[in-house]
């Protein structure tokens, strides 16, 4: 179970660049739970995810998972509860190693790191059989670098090697946002798979609204470095993605409203 | 003969330093400057202890540790302290030098009359070719020194190349090479990149100061000037090395280290005796690796400039 209690981040701050990147957000989620997060550009999802992730420590509020005071841990440290892809293709392997190796690294996600080998026979024939799995015909290329196959199926790998150690918590940043269509549908269906075969608590945040209708149980709306609606239960199972482009609307007028509410404030009271 | 096979005995020692330089441009691309002060740090403790009469693999091994702790120092002066990597190394290469002179206690130990591994080896060599001063080797006459000298070197080399190859295919090995290839990613994986940075500039020195341990009981004597320029001449047997196996396999770009630094070796040597000016070697190897920096993108730039069509 993940337990995120009124974080806030505040980035520059005390300078003309002061950015609030997340305003007090609290959310829990079950243990099997599949999240969607969804907002505007700036709303804070991404930052939620890497103040999760510990890519920074929040400023305030505090994070518990798996029954662990996890808010001061340094990334690393998280890594060994947490599986992450990430929007970049590229961030998720090591380009110039092979893709053997690359998954041998995620085999000890979080482990101690000694002098045993790194790829050993068992683990040679067990990571064939899961790449075979993918159907992208990689099994036989266990030994190509990784920087020379295409995005969608370093992306594909990448989420092999976050979920090869069952993560107490997945996170999935907008990971096909980079990819094309096809490749995105595939990453998608794969994600899928994994998530519901493994039964994995995922956050995942989506661009999409297609994508997080069809997946997940839950669907937050961000703006402003807030949570702005949560839907879950009968209203999830309601909703359509023409639902949530209203929503995305909604908040749009507001937006277009304040300056101008703004403005007249200012002209009759300053 | 004796110059070639001396040149390459040389090439070899100080392969080791290129293999240190490779770990720490190559695999973590972290300019190590640090690499000037640790050979000659390898050469000043070990020379040191043997003149106290250590047991000269001990000696040569206590070089070694002291290169790793140099290499340590650099580490955590860039890690937890989070200067600039380029300034960590410079710092730390401009203390080793009043470091070695205080080991030292001046400028020059020579080891003439001490026993040496480059001594241990040379009887050795006497023994194996039943000979007091000179051998045949594939139809050449060459000192006995010189012969025995050359394969005990290249014997220690392979090892060390071995060990080091076989290193970076263990679960640390691999991590390491994933710290400098992506540490984004290496870290949402469970490693900590200031550790493993700091473990390899710590190897990388080690590496380096045994070339210096090594050189110093070859030549014969250590001094304290003899690590300049020394970061630059691994570069230079870096780039070759990579020139001549074009290749992006670990295996091979060991070797082609190794290769590379006996080639380079010699072409000095080559240099030397055809009338090269000793006081322009630095000046020219620094001008060989900027060329060689610099000419992949110009390369490129080239091949893909618009080709003027006909008048």
């Amino acid at each position: 179970m993940l337990e995120i209690s009124g974080i806030t981040k505040t980035f520059n701050a005390r300078s003309p660049n002061e950015v609030r990147a997340l305003r007090g957000v609290s959310l829990r989620l079950e243990t099997g739970s599949f999240l969607i997060i969804i907002g505007t550009n700036g709303s804070g999802k991404s930052t939620l995810l890497n103040a999760v992730a510990g890519t920074f420590i929040a400023d305030t509020g505090s994070i518990k998972l798996a029954g662990k005071d996890i808010t001061r841990w340094p990334e690393h440290q998280r890594a060994k509860l947490i599986g992450r892809v990430f929007q970049n293709p590229f961030s998720g392997t090591a380009p110039n190693m092979s893709i053997a190796e690359n998954l041998a690294l995620a085999a000890r996600r979080g482990r101690p790191r000694g002098l045993g080998w790194a790829l050993g026979h068992n683990l040679r024939s067990s990571l064939r059989d899961r790449i075979r799995a993918l159907n992208m015909g990689l099994e036989d290329r266990l030994d190509n670098a990784i920087g020379s196959l295409s995005g969608g199926q370093r992306q594909a790998l990448t989420l092999l090697m976050a979920s090869w150690l069952k993560p107490e918590l997945l996170l999935l940043d907008e990971h096909t946002a980079a990819l094309d269509p096809r490749s995105a549908d595939q990453v998608i269906r794969l994600t899928h798979q994994i998530i519901h075969g493994d039964k994995l608590t995922t956050l995942m945040v989506t661009h999409s609204m297609q994508q997080a209708v069809h997946l997940g149980d839950r669907i937050v709306m961000m703006h402003r470095g807030q949570v702005l609606y949560d839907l879950h239960g009968p209203e999830r199972a309601r909703v359509r993605p023409e639902d949530l482009l209203n929503r995305f609307e909604e908040v749009r007028h507001r937006e277009q409203l304040d300056p101008t509410v703004a403005e007249i404030l200012r002209r009759n009271y300053v | 003969m004796t110059l070639l096979l001396g040149a390459t005995t040389i090439g070899l020692i100080l392969a080791l330093l290129a293999l240190g330089v490779y770990l720490s441009f190559r695999i973590f691309n972290f300019p190590d400057i640090t690499a000037d002060g640790s050979i000659t740090l390898g050469a000043s403790v070990t020379a040191t202890l043997l003149v106290h009469h250590w047991s000269p693999w001990l000696a040569t091994v206590a070089g070694f540790l002291a290169g790793m702790m140099a290499g340590t120092t650099t580490g955590v002066l860039h890690t937890k302290f989070k200067i600039n990597g380029l300034l960590s190394g410079i710092l730390v290469m401009t203390a080793l030098y009043s470091i070695n002179l205080h080991i030292m206690s001046k400028s020059n130990v020579p080891l003439l009359n001490e026993i040496s591994l480059a001594t241990q080896i040379e009887h050795m060599g006497h023994a194996a070719f039943h000979a007091e001063t000179d051998v045949n080797l594939f139809g050449w006459t060459v000192g006995v020194r010189d012969a025995a000298m050359l394969l005990g070197v290249l014997l220690l080399v392979a090892m060390v190349g071995l060990v080091l190859y076989l290193f970076f295919r263990t679960n640390l090995g691999t991590a390491m090479r994933a710290t400098g290839d992506n540490p984004q990613m290496i870290r949402a994986l469970g490693v900590s990149v200031d550790f493993i940075l700091i473990l390899g500039l710590a190897l990388s020195n080690g590496l380096i100061a045994l070339a210096g341990a090594l050189l110093a009981q070859y030549q014969g004597f250590a001094d304290v000037q003899m690590g300049i320029g020394m970061v630059v001449w691994g570069l230079a047997s870096v780039i070759i090395g990579e020139a001549l196996v074009g290749s992006h396999r670990i295996g091979l770009l060991i070797t082609g280290a190794v290769m590379g630094s006996v080639l380079f070796r010699l072409l000095v040597a080559i240099a030397l005796r055809w009338g090269l000016n000793p006081n322009d070697l630095k000046l020219i190897t620094a001008a060989f690796v900027f060329v060689a920096l610099i000419a992949p993108a110009l390369l490129r730039k080239l091949k893909s400039a618009p080709k003027p069509g006909p008048a």
